[in-house]
């Protein structure tokens, strides 16, 4: 908000690197809830049947889910929270003192999560199928499983609050949570089943990938592991639709009419057929590579795997994206607008100022004077807009304000939250500052007019 | 004091219900979880740094049991640098809350070094995962196998200076600029102090762990783990002596680089009977620890008297961190806590103004014309007598075309025709009958 200091991220933007931290986090920890569930039935089979070859299997996948979801999986997800603290402090300050006891509750689960998948991983050599222990050995997987899709439980009630908090404002001044309503947001549970199905999904999908290439030489594990797994795949296809489609409900109109536009890149806005028909093919590249692998599984080549991982990746990574898109012009719903000030404090700040608000401001900027006036525009430009927008880079506002002069820029500062962007938050400030703004973005195409 | 810059607190109350004694565990849960958290992080540094050395000593040496304690300590560092990061994670969330202002502006100061913490810690886990995972596998390239492990300890140990940097610097408001950073917070005295204390701390808890890690391997069936476990005790005497007689020293260089506004409230509130309590429990555990230095059966109640008094001198070193934590930001808490009220007391009166501003404003009247153009987003790019982003409508209106030719335009637009504007892209959204009366407006304005 106005009051930290600022940390600015040129050329890759604020997005970029907060996005890319947590697209990681999100195939790692969704591989790692829906994998505890998958292995855990893995495991009972082969305990069942007393298999040697499937759990040898089940080891290797579960090897490597071990490694990505304590080195990667875990510290994105901290890094989701270091990044935000960093980015939008006034956002993630926000979330941590409404949700903070339950933050504790998912942590402790967390604990529990990770004892568990520690021992039931580093004893695994010592527990061999075949001998008593082995049962024993597999209640540490129920109990990691129980535990990683709790976890997601609770993460998810956060983020549903952020794009449907419900009635969750006791009182506007002073701010007074009511803790019960914004854990009980209406989208959570929704959220909560379509997230799982597709945790179960992705995990299925990797661990199919897996098979495939741990078992190079030996057809009937391959076929065994394929055909397991696959089954998972198929049978979460149904119930992720339905909880899609009930989550879908959930969303603000404001939300929803968003959805074009937040499909990969704000030119689908013109062609939103196009942002369809692309949804649509990866999803035929999944059926197709799932069913190729599924049904020849000793036939199916390598394509057919990749092809597989990368189009659920990218369906996963399309859904997050629109998610997080959908909810602009807000970072909490209602509250508080992406760059961190506060839906109820607009009216002080166009009537005050924001330099005003400012702590991290030197003097000589906290009055606008003709010489000064660029460089107390640059400052409200970090102040506001360094949120979404790079200088040059990404999302580059040097850009978006090309060929306009500067009475052009200052009417569209004037509209920026207008139907035209709705995903914008408004210019909070007065009419001075905003001229500011212009003076300084102005001069950002100053050098190519010529 | 008077601080120049304090962020506000947040206008959100800290979730205590309004009760003391929650305040009383989030403190107390502080403390416990940061030193736990400190714990297994001493840990991971001193066996992952034990680990690489010893193996480097059996190579050279040609020796098995230094390979054995080497690879016996690989178990202790994958569950330390995992417990380790979780119980990381309590301390961050409690700090964020109760010390948000603080705490977020010395981490914002310090980035993007601060998300070194993130991703220099997933690269050291995965090169310490290839450490342990490839140890077989790499037994006869050994120079790259401890190339992996050196990289992997390298990293570690890089961590704590950015936590050192953002902790020095959220504590020491008094010392923020407008343009302080990373390095400049690094570089400091007070923060070079606390890093020497540390690192040589986490080798004298190490030193402790190997004492108990080696007792319990002394009973192995495998003699070769048995005589590692040997090693392992012997090596953990000297380990935990050296650096506990150098922090006695390092210390008090720690305490003396505060603010000095922080160590007379420090002493004023008493909390210097823990540096006391601590350093007499620390000196019972070192001279324990001498008496028995040659005699190679440690036994277990002296074992266990050593590590139970030094535990005292790291609790009541942790406690009294917390001591130092409020003799420091108390006095910039409460500033944030007074710009926050009167925030939200000046938000509150502007908000109430805006709201009776509005209920007296006359709703006005827009044309039909007016409520397409605003509600379909065009008043953004276009205004009916001025030149914007787009052209005034009054000279789109002298161009002379037909309401049909406006619609058409609307939909597929030609900027061929205005060759000095930014094009207009396609507008596919905007309804039909919208799109007709706004044609038909236009054309009025001729």
């Amino acid at each position: 908000m106005f009051d930290f200091p600022i940390f600015s991220m040129p050329l890759f933007g604020h997005r970029f690197i907060f996005a890319f931290d947590a697209i990681v986090h999100v195939f790692v920890s969704h591989a790692a809830v829906g994998g505890s569930i998958v292995l855990a039935f893995a495991q009972y089979f082969a305990i069942k049947n007393n298999d040697k070859k499937f759990d040898e299997l089940t080891y290797k996948v579960l090897f490597t889910l071990f490694i990505l979801a304590t080195a990667v999986g875990a510290l994105t997800g901290i890094g989701i929270w270091v990044h935000v603290n960093i980015i939008n402090p006034a956002a993630i300050g926000a979330l941590l003192r409404v949700f903070f006891w339950k933050w504790f509750v998912e942590w402790i689960v967390f604990n529990v999560e990770m004892i568990l998948l520690l021992m039931f991983f580093l004893t695994w050599k010592s527990k061999p199928i075949g001998t008593p222990a082995k049962a024993g050995h597999f209640k540490l997987v129920v109990g990691y499983a129980v535990a990683s899709w709790l976890t997601m439980a609770i993460i998810t009630a956060i983020l549903g609050f952020q794009m449907t908090p419900g009635n969750w404002l006791a009182s506007e001044f002073p701010a007074k949570p009511d803790y019960v309503a914004s854990l009980m947001n209406p989208s959570w549970i929704p959220s909560l089943g379509f997230r799982t199905f597709f945790a179960i999904l992705w995990a299925s999908a990797g661990a199919m990938v897996l098979t495939w290439f741990f078992t190079k030489d030996d057809a009937e594990t391959r076929q065994k592991g394929i055909r397991f797994f696959g089954k998972f795949l198929y049978a979460s296809v149904i119930p992720l639709l339905v909880f899609g489609y009930w989550y879908y409900l959930q969303f603000p109109q404001a939300a929803k009419d968003l959805f074009s536009v937040g499909a990969v890149t704000r030119r689908f806005a013109v062609d939103p057929q196009l942002a369809v028909q692309i949804t649509l093919g990866l999803v035929a590249l999944a059926v197709v590579s799932s069913a190729y692998l599924f049904f020849r599984p000793t036939k199916a080549p390598m394509l057919a795997a990749i092809g597989l991982l990368v189009a659920s990746g990218t369906l996963i990574g399309e859904f997050e994206r629109v998610r997080e898109f959908v909810r602009k012009p807000y970072i909490i719903y209602g509250y508080m607008y992406a760059n961190g000030i506060r839906v109820q404090d607009m009216p002080l700040i166009n009537k005050e100022g924001y330099l005003k608000q400012a702590v991290f401001l030197p003097d000589e900027l906290r009055k606008i004077t003709p010489e000064n006036k660029v460089k107390v525009g640059e400052q409200l430009y970090l102040f506001e807009c360094r949120y979404c927008h790079t200088v040059n880079g990404i999302n580059s506002v040097k850009t978006r304000v090309k060929g306009w002069d500067e009475a052009t820029i200052y009417h569209r500062i004037g509209q920026l939250n207008s139907p035209a962007t709705p995903y914008m938050p408004p210019f909070a400030g007065t009419d001075e500052e905003r001229a500011a703004l212009a003076a300084y973005l102005v001069t950002l195409n100053a050098d190519s007019k010529h | 004091m008077q601080f120049n810059f304090i962020p506000n607190d947040l206008p959100l109350p800290i979730p205590t219900g309004g009760l003391e004694a929650v305040d009383v565990v989030l403190t107390v849960l502080l403390v416990v979880a940061w030193l736990v958290h400190i714990l297994f992080i001493n840990v991971l540094l001193g066996a992952s740094t034990g680990s690489v050395y010893f193996n480097k000593r059996g190579a050279r040496e040609n020796n098995p049991v230094f390979d054995r304690v080497a690879y016996l300590l690989t178990t202790p560092v994958t569950i330390c640098e995992n417990m380790g990061a979780l119980w990381g994670v309590a301390p961050l969330l409690l700090i964020s809350v109760m010390f948000t202002p603080l705490f977020y502006a010395a981490a914002i100061m310090n980035s993007p070094q601060w998300l070194h913490i993130i991703y220099g810690n997933i690269a050291a886990f995965l090169l310490s995962y290839l450490y342990k995972y490839t140890w077989h596998k790499l037994e006869h390239r050994k120079s790259l196998h401890l190339a992996i492990g050196t990289a992997a300890v390298a990293l570690f140990l890089t961590l704590p200076l950015v936590f050192m940097a953002t902790v020095q610097l959220y504590m020491t408001p008094t010392t923020w600029t407008l343009n302080t950073h990373f390095w400049d917070a690094l570089f400091r005295a007070d923060t070079f102090f606390r890093l020497v204390h540390f690192y040589l701390a986490s080798f004298a808890v190490t030193g402790l762990f190997m004492m108990i890690y080696g007792t319990a391997k002394r009973k192995s069936d495998d003699e070769v783990t048995r005589q590692a476990g040997d090693v392992l005790v012997n090596t953990g005497k000297s380990w935990f002596l050296l650096p506990t007689v150098l922090n006695l020293f390092a210390g008090p260089l720690v305490l003396f680089h505060f603010p000095s506004y922080g160590i007379e409230n420090f002493f004023n509130a008493g909390w210097y009977w823990l540096i006391i309590l601590g350093v007499v429990s620390i000196l019972g555990a070192a001279y324990l620890t001498i008496k028995d230095f040659f005699n190679p059966d440690l036994s277990k109640g002296k074992l266990w008297s050593i590590v139970g008094l030094a535990f005292i001198t790291v609790l009541s070193m942790a406690t009294l961190r917390h001591g130092m934590r409020l003799s420091l930001t108390s006095e910039a808490m409460a500033q944030s806590k007074a710009q926050s009220d009167d925030f939200v007391a000046r938000s509150k009166a502007a908000s109430e103004e805006a709201k009776n501003a509005q209920k007296a404003a006359a709703v006005a009247t827009l044309s039909p014309a007016e409520v397409a153009l605003e509600k379909n987003g065009c008043l953004a790019c276009h205004s009916a007598d001025q030149k914007l982003v787009g052209p005034a409508y009054k000279d789109v209106a002298q161009k002379g075309y037909s309401d049909e030719q406006i619609v058409a335009l609307i939909y597929a637009p030609k900027p061929e025709n205005w060759p000095d504007f930014i094009p207009m892209p396609p507008q596919p959204q905007l309804p039909k009958e919208d799109a007709a009366i706004i044609a038909k407006w236009i054309n009025g304005l001729k």
